[in-house]
């Protein structure tokens, strides 16, 4: 039994479930300023999708494990110029 | 079929399959950039509300935290699934992905329930811009994880007929692949869309 339940996988779970409970504190904690709350909600979904990543996914275990960095990376970069950019015409822009 | 190669997991066996697991992850990149527009729109037209209601008003954090733990602990149980078959234990493999897919289906029960409380409420896609384009991201996001159980199914069901063979493990690891990063983007809508909405 003990053999299907691997340690990375199972630090990974409790990881996560820790990462959750950390953004819910930005609704819990009423006095909290927007900009510290977007900043918690930042890095802990960053940290949760680097868990799912590097310790579900495995994107590191492949011999063309550069390729694959370079592929997410790369979508990640075009993503977040889209978002950040969207917001810096649309939103930002006229504030 | 190209030649077997042993030293690594049955599902990178073959020079295919090698391949079809690198052109998953091409694919994720054309995911990320899919949800990173609808994301940009969602900004663009947050409060865009109209006559509708504001998503401080609209969302309610039990049933979405009940979402959020479904998908993160069916994450975790299709990752020891793809652990149990790498170490050749073929029932403890299907028991998992067996669970993942009923997380999942607790997920999409409570989402559409959601859009139905929405909707009964008289917040339907067609009230604010803000509207559209939430039930437009939770949609597409929702109709992945709806896409993913008759997959994740059929996959099951291979692998109950033909055994792990290096065909039946590649198809389930990429599906485990397609439903971790279902479980990323969910983390930025419960983030992005839900608890900021609520602040």
């Amino acid at each position: 039994m003990k053999e299907l339940f691997p340690k990375e996988h199972v630090m990974g779970f409790v990881g996560s479930l820790v990462l959750t409970l950390l953004a819910l504190t930005v609704i819990m904690f009423k006095g909290m300023s927007n900009g510290v709350a977007i900043t918690i909600l930042l890095v802990t979904a960053a940290a949760q999708a680097i868990v799912q990543l590097v310790l579900f996914m495995h994107i590191g275990e492949t011999e063309d494990k550069k390729a694959l960095y370079v592929t997410i990376i790369y979508s990640v970069v075009v993503g977040l110029i889209t978002v950040f950019g969207t917001l810096l015409a649309m939103v930002w822009g006229y504030m | 079929m190209s030649k077997v190669n042993k030293s690594v997991p049955l599902e990178y066996s073959t020079e295919e399959n090698d391949l079809k697991i690198f052109g998953f992850w091409v694919f994720l990149g054309a995911e990320i950039i899919l949800f990173a527009t609808l994301f940009s729109v969602y900004f663009s037209l947050v409060d865009r509300t109209g006559s509708g209601p504001i998503g401080k008003e609209l969302f309610e954090m039990p049933p979405v935290l009940v979402e959020t733990f479904a998908l993160l602990t069916s994450s975790f149980l299709i990752g020891l699934g793809v652990h149990a078959m790498r170490i050749g234990r073929t029932k403890a493999m299907m028991v998992f992905y067996i669970l993942t897919l009923l997380l999942g289906a607790v997920f999409l029960g409570v989402e559409v329930n959601e859009f139905l409380t929405y909707i009964h409420d008289g917040a339907t896609i067609q009230t604010s811009a803000f509207l559209s384009i939430l039930m437009t991201l939770l949609g597409t996001h929702g109709l992945h994880v709806t896409f993913g159980l008759l997959w994740g199914s059929s996959i099951l069901m291979q692998v109950k007929k033909r055994g792990l063979n290096a065909k039946t493990a590649n198809k389930a690891f990429i599906f485990s692949l397609y439903w971790h990063f279902l479980d990323v983007v969910w983390i930025f809508i419960f983030s992005f869309v839900y608890l900021k909405g609520v602040l």
